[in-house]
């Protein structure tokens, strides 16, 4: 059972050395239930560690160099593209070639003629975009199987499966938090409002709901992927645009409960305004739908963006995304690397997120045994 | 009615709207709140008092509920005329409320001390320290201890009586005209009943024309803490005089019935008294008067004319064909 001390902290004041308690809210105690379930706690970490290491991609997977010193100047060609600086032609660094300079030869060619210039790669010096087919050991038709410059291999453009693996959870992500937290935004403040107002604001909104919602999703998204040509951003703004609505019913019926408390009646009769009813003190009490949905709703973002990229409606080439590589998959099903590898990717990821669903689900159920005797 | 009122009621009509049928929970209510006073309003559940009470600061839900027509007169206005930021600024500052439910009526995402000091901010200009230090006196007058701590504490960590001494220190912090309690202690203890019910008073030791508005079903907290009381039958008032007459010379059977009702430690073994029946749905109330379907002393014509409100003795009103003979 609870015991007093699971609604405090103790935390020693360094001043006094007394034991002083602090309180905590109910979304602080969540928070700490959270955090005491190993696996959607450590899903959590995993996820937000591989998404902050994707934000560096450029950095980590590039065909551009991170430093090259070349006759006693410093360049920084990756930081310069991540920046939106200008690129660097290869006879800038003594190379000769036409365009832009190529940063694994230019290493070759320093190393050779030892005058003190050099070239510092990144890890993985591949770019997700880059034909390689001229690289060694790449030689005949692509996809080459996975080696070990190419640890996953090449897909059917002669391209490097893990430079494209990596830059597209960095866009999966980057979309699904996006899309999400619009959608949210969306469905939260139409719910809060037909929920708070209720009588003929709610009929005439939800019916205006209702015919929205009844506009076909992927028609439309086919119609304007094909007038637009869409980046992630107005894709993502397309997904949202159509998917607010099952959050908008969730903090409909919330307000609609949580405005018949008393605590709501409680907060009119001190004279506030409708505004600080609404938003400071309904809202924060009716997330709880919402925030148990929120990782499920990545789930499906994520999803939507592959299946989209899949039938080519989705993010345009040369884009990394993965549905462009499972699709490639499916074209090249001989080729095992190129099946496994993106399938696993989007398996391993969807699955570190519901994990995390289901302990924020753990965490926000008032039950703290799961049966009944 | 004379007299210096602060709040003066006439012919509050509040209904609700349920499928097609109409539900008259406040038919024709008038009545006046007295500079420093405590009135009581006692009925039985569905008698409409709550919703009275409810309708003075238009916290009646709408839809379903509507208040239909009156004139609730609050220096000088009428608060069923004005806006909702007009009626803000009079909601807390002027009249606040206390809620029957001490377990609800706090927000449990809040801390205390900033749910105290919410209706401070919004009314006057004063700085948040300030503020605080008003709440913790505030929480520190209805009895709580060790007030500046437990101001950083959530509702989940006080107990039912604190909460609802929480609620008086949060009606009460604007030292309010009019201090409305609806049933402040029905879902108390017995034990600590009479301590919150003195806490409430306190507001009259603050602001020395404040008054008490005590709904309540309970005749005996009506005895010992109301100067005047309202009876309330059938969304009606039946029966309005000071308390000790109400007690002494009831007029109206109904209220006689509640007397009798109240059980007595002298009178052991006996069966207690009960007025018989239940009381009429609102929906279907009679058409005279309408306690004329479980009066013991039912005349023919009280089911077909409904009797007027008459003052009977100097401030002693009531609404029944039998006492007609008394003017």
């Amino acid at each position: 059972m609870a015991t007093p001390a699971a609604d405090t902290k103790s935390s020693v004041d360094p001043a006094t050395g007394s034991t002083r308690e602090k309180s905590l809210s109910v979304m602080q105690r969540r928070w700490r239930k959270f955090k005491s379930l190993r696996r959607g706690w450590y899903s959590f970490i995993a996820l937000i560690a591989l998404y902050a290491l994707s934000l560096l991609n450029p950095l980590l997977i590039n065909s551009r160099a991170l430093v090259v010193s070349y006759q006693g100047d410093l360049y920084f060609p990756a930081a310069a593209e991540w920046v939106g600086g200008r690129l660097y032609e290869a006879k800038e660094f003594g190379q000769r070639a036409i365009g832009e300079a190529e940063y694994r030869r230019l290493a070759e060619q320093y190393e050779e003629a030892d005058e003190g210039d050099w070239v510092l790669m990144p890890p993985y010096p591949f770019h997700p975009n880059e034909n390689l087919l001229r690289e060694p050991g790449l030689a005949g038709n692509p996809p080459h199987p996975p080696q070990a410059r190419h640890w996953l291999g090449t897909d059917d453009r002669g391209r490097d499966v893990f430079a494209r693996l990596a830059y597209g959870f960095r866009v999966s992500i980057t979309f699904a938090l996006v899309t999400v937290s619009m959608y949210y935004l969306i469905g939260m403040f139409v719910g809060s409002v037909l929920g708070f107002f209720g009588g003929r604001v709610d009929i005439f909104g939800q019916r205006l709901v209702e015919i929205w919602a009844a506009i076909p999703f992927l028609y439309t998204v086919i119609i304007i992927s094909n007038l637009l040509k869409p980046g992630v951003w107005l894709l993502a703004f397309v997904l949202a645009i159509f998917s607010w609505v099952g959050i908008s019913f969730y903090m409909r019926g919330e307000f609609y409960r949580e405005k018949a408390k008393d605590y709501a009646a409680a907060a009119i009769a001190q004279g506030e305004s409708r505004r600080s009813i609404m938003f400071r003190h309904i809202l924060p009490n009716s997330l709880t739908p919402v925030i148990t949905f929120a990782p499920f709703a990545v789930v499906g973002s994520i999803t939507a963006l592959v299946s989209l990229d899949f039938l080519g409606f989705g993010l345009q080439a040369p884009t990394a995304s993965w549905g462009e590589l499972v699709n490639q998959g499916k074209q090249n099903i001989e080729h095992w690397h190129l099946v496994t590898f993106p399938l696993a990717a989007l398996f391993v990821t969807l699955q570190l997120v519901v994990f995390i669903g289901e302990a924020v689900r753990e965490a926000f159920d008032p039950k703290v045994f799961s049966r009944l005797r | 009615m004379a007299g210096d009122a602060l709040l003066t009621v006439r012919n509050l009509h509040t209904h609700f709207h349920v499928g097609d049928t109409v539900a008259r929970a406040v038919s024709g209510v008038s009545f006046e709140v007295r500079k420093n006073e405590v009135l009581g309003i006692v009925g039985e559940s569905g008698s409409g008092k709550s919703v009275t009470a409810l309708s003075l600061i238009r916290l009646i839900p709408d839809p379903p509920g509507r208040i239909a027509q009156g004139e609730v007169l609050f220096g000088g206005r009428d608060i069923l005329k004005l806006s909702y930021e007009e009626v803000g600024k009079i909601r807390g500052r002027d009249i606040a409320m206390i809620f029957q439910e001490p377990m609800t009526s706090l927000n449990p995402v809040f801390k205390i001390g900033k749910q105290l000091t919410e209706p401070l901010l919004f009314h006057y200009d004063i700085t948040r320290a300030e503020a605080r230090e008003r709440a913790a006196a505030a929480l520190d007058l209805v009895g709580i201890p060790d007030p500046r701590r437990r101001l950083d504490e959530y509702p989940h960590q006080f107990s039912g009586g604190m909460r609802q001494r929480v609620m008086i220190a949060m009606a009460m912090i604007c030292d309010p005209a009019i201090l409305i309690a609806d049933e402040p202690t029905t879902a108390l203890d017995v034990t600590i009943q009479a301590q919150i019910l003195e806490l409430m008073l306190k507001v009259q030791e603050k602001r020395e024309d404040a008054s008490v508005i005590l709904i309540t079903h309970d005749l005996a907290v009506i005895a010992e803490t109301c100067d005047r009381a309202i009876v309330r039958y059938g969304g009606k008032i039946q029966e309005a005089a000071p308390v000790a007459e109400l007690c002494e010379t009831p007029l109206h059977p109904y209220t006689k019935g509640l007397l009798a009702s109240i059980p007595h430690a002298q009178e052991k073994g006996h069966r207690l008294n009960a007025i018989a029946g239940n009381v009429p749905s609102i929906f279907d109330l009679p058409l005279g008067c309408k306690f004329s379907t479980r009066c013991k002393d039912v005349l023919d014509r009280c089911h077909t004319e409904e009797p007027e409100l008459r003052e009977v003795t100097p401030g002693h009103w009531v609404r029944c064909f039998l006492m007609e003979d008394l003017v």
